[in-house]
């Protein structure tokens, strides 16, 4: 045993500062800078009114003249997700429980959409859903609807659509990759003890897989609250629409980054609700 | 052996990349043009003017930078010429930009442009009321348009046989056939923004007032609250597209049978086989918003010469007619007489067919000023919403 420092021992409470904390700081400081910094700004600025005071003055206008698009941007948001988890779901026990030269394929074909921009898939959707698209001509051919009188999809139903499709693969490969963890063995003995597919799913498959679900249902979660494109091209200009095409208006006609910053700090709280309820479960598993 | 092969071919390689940059070494002329814009502005820069200057002028390197679309787009470069002048940067960053109208009120009011348009060769060529005045304000010498784009509205003339002349005309034909008038809204792109101001200015009557002589006050936005009623209960009966584009596209495939277009993408739209070249325009009454996009040069630039004659190049008779009107199928910056022997006779007959010069100089109203501009958008949020 060498000698010990006694003043530095009292200082540091007799702990040992180890040196490899010090590898953290480039990543720390990149943290700060990069994410913190902004974040903090933003909500800053967003309490900064047009006369440069101190005030509600942005968030009294953004209840004015746009709560609506924040409910609708929640409801979208809300109803896009669970339905992406529960056909992620869905997709993943069949993979999982059919492994064949089908459902292999239909995994790689599925596997496209991640690899295709927002902004691509706002363009296909916008020539696939509108009133004279290819759904609605394909739909009349098939002499199901009259072309005079098409679907309307430039409303919530063509933006769930859109981002449906975009999501569902994502979520998909999360969980699907969960459910490949599972030993055959569980659901071996759930069958031999009795359980039908539904029950294998409800009691073994789903339970075993929560964190992954978890995951995927967070990122979709906050992946939809913050994409501009999809709803810009689908349904920019009707009322209501979504946050992000507020901002965008806020920031490109009036400069006005007071209620911009107002209506960002309203989808950060729509996405904090989720990495609190996140960050909770996994404190409760980690115990 | 081989190892010693690498090695000399390395030093060969350096060697003549040493040279080859020295012998390039000749200094070259950097000039800065800054646009605001959409981003084909930053393609119509890179692409097309700087390279066509370079040849022009071997000596000269064009950087184009882009800062973005909409009077915002102008206010950055404001707020940088406004900061250089602020630091009292004798010789600043900037050599020539591409502004909206607003920018000439906030610049001229801060003197930060240089009056050189009267020196360039291709002034005689500039008649357009638009170079005089912007926004109320008098910009004569201060900037030379590059072009000018105008909203009309578009519509399928099979569907469509006696079109609307008016707003009031307007009104009723939306009334007597439902879903088939879209336009894009106030957030989905400036041909709905235009179309909404024409709107208020052919209701209100104020045009030389909002749109020219101002001054801004805030008791007349009080007054405008039936007028955004009216529109709220006339997008009962229209389609709101998918934004600029959507509109043209709803033209196109039959969706719609008329709406508020930007006259340069029809055309543009049209010459790509994306818009039945069947579809006509007109321009309402009494007038719908349009404008020019303007070259000026701070005072403080660093080649105030060599940016005259990237203007007197750009506002040639040659480079209008092809990159301007035939490439991007805007208007031209200069007096479209002076293009007559440049572009084929059917291209200036298409572009002038359904808007005539006439109708452009009677009926081609300017934005609102700033405030009136914001004021109404925003009410429509408030009323029409």
């Amino acid at each position: 045993m060498g000698p010990v420092n006694v003043e530095r021992a009292l200082k540091t409470g007799g702990r040992k500062v180890p040196p490899y904390i010090y590898l953290l700081f480039p990543a720390v400081t990149f943290m700060l800078l990069m994410y913190a910094w902004p974040f903090l700004a933003s909500v800053g600025k967003s309490f900064i009114g047009p006369d440069g005071r101190l005030g509600l003055e942005n968030y009294v206008k953004t209840a004015q003249l746009y709560a609506r698009d924040v409910a609708f941007t929640f409801s979208v948001t809300v109803f896009n997700t669970l339905l992406t988890a529960a056909a992620a779901v869905i997709l993943a026990v069949y993979f999982r429980m059919r492994q064949n030269g089908v459902s292999r394929l239909l995994a790689a074909v599925l596997k496209l959409p991640i690899f295709i921009p927002f902004v691509v898939v706002s363009q296909m959707m916008n020539s696939f859903l509108a009133p004279h698209g290819l759904l609605n001509v394909a739909l009349a051919q098939l002499g199901l609807i009259d072309l005079e009188k098409p679907l309307q999809l430039f409303n919530f139903a063509g933006l769930s659509f859109g981002f449906v499709w975009k999501q569902i693969p994502f979520a998909l490969l999360i969980v699907h990759g969960g459910f490949q963890m599972i030993d055959n063995s569980y659901i071996e003995a759930a069958r031999s003890a009795g359980a039908r597919l539904p029950r294998v799913v409800w009691r073994v498959l789903i339970p075993m897989n929560k964190s992954s679900i978890l995951v995927a249902l967070v990122l979709v979660y906050s992946s939809i609250v913050g994409t501009f494109t999809l709803p810009y091209m689908l349904i920019g200009g009707k009322v209501p629409t979504t946050i992000t095409v507020d901002i965008a208006h806020r920031v490109g006609y009036f400069r006005d980054f007071g209620v911009a910053n107002a209506l960002g700090v309203c989808s950060y709280v729509l996405v904090l609700l989720t990495a609190a309820y996140y960050l909770r479960t996994k404190l409760r598993e980690a115990r | 052996m081989k190892k010693i092969l690498l090695v000399a071919l390395l030093a060969a390689c350096m060697v003549l990349t040493v040279f080859a940059g020295g012998a390039a070494e000749a200094p070259k002329t950097r000039l800065i043009y800054m646009t605001a814009g959409d981003v084909n502005m930053l393609a119509l820069g890179q692409n097309v003017l700087g390279p066509g200057f370079q040849e022009k002028y071997p000596n000269v390197n064009v950087t184009t930078i882009h800062t973005g679309p909409g009077n915002a787009g102008s206010q950055m470069i404001f707020e940088k010429l406004q900061a250089e002048a602020a630091a009292g940067k004798k010789v600043g960053d900037v050599d020539v930009a591409m502004v909206h109208e607003i920018f000439m009120k906030w610049a001229l009011e801060k003197d930060l442009l240089l009056s050189y348009a009267k020196q360039a060769e291709t002034w005689k060529y500039v008649t357009s009321p638009f170079a005089k005045n912007a926004l109320g304000i008098n910009i004569e010498g201060y900037a030379i348009p590059m072009f000018h784009s105008q909203t009309a509205l578009a519509y399928n003339p099979d569907k469509v046989k006696d079109p609307p002349k008016s707003y009031d005309e307007l009104k009723e034909w939306v009334k007597k056939n439902p879903g088939k008038f879209g336009y894009n809204g106030i957030k989905g792109g400036a041909s709905g923004v235009s179309f909404v101001m024409g709107w208020v200015l052919a209701s209100t009557g104020k045009y030389q007032k909002y749109c020219i002589t101002g001054p801004f006050d805030k008791a007349e936005v009080a007054t405008w609250e039936p007028i955004y009623k009216e529109i709220k209960e006339f997008n009962k009966n229209v389609v709101i597209t998918g934004g600029n584009v959507g509109t043209l596209d709803g033209l196109n495939r039959g969706e719609i049978w008329m709406g508020p277009v930007w006259v340069d993408m029809f055309f543009t739209n049209m010459n790509e086989g994306k818009l039945d070249p069947k579809t006509r325009m007109i321009l309402l009454e009494p007038g719908m918003p349009g404008q020019p996009m303007h070259f000026v040069i701070p005072k403080n630039a660093p080649n105030p010469e060599m940016a005259r004659k990237f203007i007197e190049y750009v506002t040639s008779p040659a480079v209008q007619a092809k990159e301007i009107v035939q490439r991007f199928n805007w208007y031209p910056g200069i007096d479209g007489s002076f293009l007559k022997g440049a572009i084929p006779q059917e291209t200036y007959d298409k572009i002038y067919k359904d808007v005539t010069p006439a109708d452009l100089s009677k009926k081609g109203q300017s934005y609102p000023l700033a405030d009136y501009y914001s004021a109404m958008l925003e009410s429509y949020e408030k009323w029409a919403q």
